[in-house]
């Protein structure tokens, strides 16, 4: 697989006169936007102004019109940067992935099925609504992997009664084969009951935690800090988690600088990394010459597809070849 | 309902409670080693196909041929301890990296696509034993934890339990295993 390096000099020098020609359509779009953005606030300042006297509470018609000039706002920016957005995917973000390796495929506007999600187990509550996008897949070294945006989220009734939409995560989801056979199921998800409550308290928590199976406490003190594990077996729960597969997780966790949950089920490697917003959508108010945004998508790439490499995925050394299960 | 009563009740609960986190700590240790067993016991039935193998080779390996031999029917023997699996286990993979190593030197061997098969099968193996080991090995620690700690100690020394033994990590182990060696 390609170097970060390379994978940079590829977007400023390959993809130059598409990055180009897409500037010119974000300034214009970001023109547009500005200006059509003061009138609109304007019209509802107007509207605020002249319903207020013939309503009795202004803070409930403030209430009211907040929500519709967000949710029309919402839907109308959706609405003008759609031809912008799907170009920018076809121009850049399309051969970036070809440029990483030729047999992986990519479309938009699809995800990782749903039933692969659910499979992860690595979110215990419903998942009531699922949305996502910009869904890779494909071979890096023989290995299947594919990866998409996902947008998990779970209907939840408030206070008052009704019901609302609660983000259960948002972020990159990114399922491979692993090189390893095993029967049961072993999730690592971030620890966040120890750093919070401290060790003793913590972990108290974590091996009653009844939503999961039993805890399994891993002889790697910095992983241990890091992330919790939970297993159907405990020996295969280390097994799978190999002192090396331990210290290369850990690496990859400081890579994505976000919280990652990992889970090994069916000879299968789910990962979801919790950037909490949509990936690979295009920058409108800022250049997508800036070499933060490029590296926003370049690094992005890069590390769900190097998952390969970074985990050895694909040294099937103990894994016999002919029982290779495909991806669905 | 009385004061003495109230903690007479959560005396005997507390009790209980600290009677059962005690065997299910101990029986946690007896499951895990069981696994143990039986890993180690699939590595000893490889043995003699592996020194029937590379015995027409290996002239100046004889005696350690002879030792993963013998090591193996030491560990055979009904009634041995734990302690004295444990450590029959340390030697055995000792032995068994040696007799690896040496295969390096035999081109012949190397080729050998039953020692090939071998060496796998032996490998896939040796990395179960190693989470088993370190699975006995956390059990062992959080055993021997409740049995020294305030206050389920008191209650261990009158049900008579004593530390036990925890498996040795070879250092070896720690290391990433060099697939690229291990194909050459």
């Amino acid at each position: 697989m390609k170097k970060l390096s390379q994978l940079t000099d590829f977007y400023y020098e390959t993809l130059y006169p598409s990055l180009k020609e897409l500037e010119k359509q974000r300034t214009q779009l970001k023109h547009r936007l500005i200006v059509l953005g003061i009138i609109y606030t304007t019209v509802f300042i107007f509207l605020y102004f002249v319903l207020a006297p013939a309503v009795s509470s202004s803070w409930d018609l403030l209430s009211v019109l907040v929500f519709i000039y967000l949710t029309i706002g919402a839907i109308g920016y959706k609405y003008l940067i759609k031809d912008y957005a799907s170009e920018f995917k076809i121009k850049i973000i399309a051969p970036l992935i070809d440029a990483i390796d030729k047999n992986l495929s990519y479309t938009p506007t699809t995800h990782v099925p749903e039933h692969l999600f659910r499979k992860s187990e690595l979110f215990t509550s419903s998942i009531d609504r699922l949305s996502g996008n910009d869904y890779v897949r494909g071979k890096i070294d023989d290995v299947n992997i594919q990866f998409s945006d996902i947008h998990a989220q779970q209907r939840v009734r408030n206070s008052k009664g009704k019901d609302e939409w609660k983000t259960l995560f948002e972020g990159l989801f990114i399922v491979a084969e692993f090189n390893k056979n095993f029967y049961g199921k072993t999730v690592v998800l971030p620890d966040m009951a120890q750093n919070r409550f401290g060790n003793l308290l913590g972990s108290w928590l974590q091996s009653n935690n009844f939503t999961r199976d039993t805890l399994v406490k891993m002889d790697n003190n910095a992983f241990e800090k890091e992330f919790v594990v939970y297993g159907s077996d405990q020996i295969e729960a280390r097994y799978i988690l190999s002192h090396s597969l331990m210290k290369r997780l850990l690496v990859f966790k400081n890579k994505a600088k976000k919280p990652v949950y990992i889970s090994f089920i069916g000879n299968h490697i789910h990962i979801a990394i919790d950037y909490s917003k949509d990936l690979f959508e295009p920058s409108v108010f800022h250049s997508l010459l800036e070499y933060k945004v490029a590296m926003d998508y370049v690094e992005t790439l890069h590390l769900s597809l190097g998952v390969v490499e970074e985990l050895k995925l694909n040294q099937k050394l103990w894994k016999n070849h002919k029982k290779n299960t495909k991806l669905e | 309902m009385s004061t003495p009563l109230i903690v007479l009740i959560v005396v005997v609960l507390v009790l209980v409670w600290m009677y059962n986190s005690l065997v299910s700590k101990k029986n946690q240790v007896t499951n895990i080693f069981a696994s143990v067993d039986t890993l180690l016991k699939k590595r000893y039935n490889l043995i003699p196909n592996l020194v029937a193998s590379v015995s027409k080779y290996m002239e100046h390996e004889k005696s350690l041929l002879q030792e993963v031999t013998k090591l193996r029917s030491d560990a055979n023997r009904a009634h041995i301890s734990d302690e004295q699996k444990i450590a029959l286990d340390a030697k055995v993979s000792s032995a068994l990296g040696s007799i690896m190593i040496a295969v390096e030197n035999y081109p012949e061997l190397k080729a050998n696509e039953n020692v090939m098969h071998l060496q796998h099968s032996l490998n896939e193996i040796e990395e179960q034993i190693s989470a088993a080991r370190r699975a006995y090995n956390q059990a062992v620690t959080d055993y021997n934890n409740a049995i020294e700690m305030i206050p389920t100690n008191f209650m261990a020394s009158a049900m008579n339990y004593k530390p036990k033994e925890v498996f040795e990590i070879q250092e070896s182990e720690r290391k990433n295993v060099n697939v690229k060696e291990l194909f050459s």
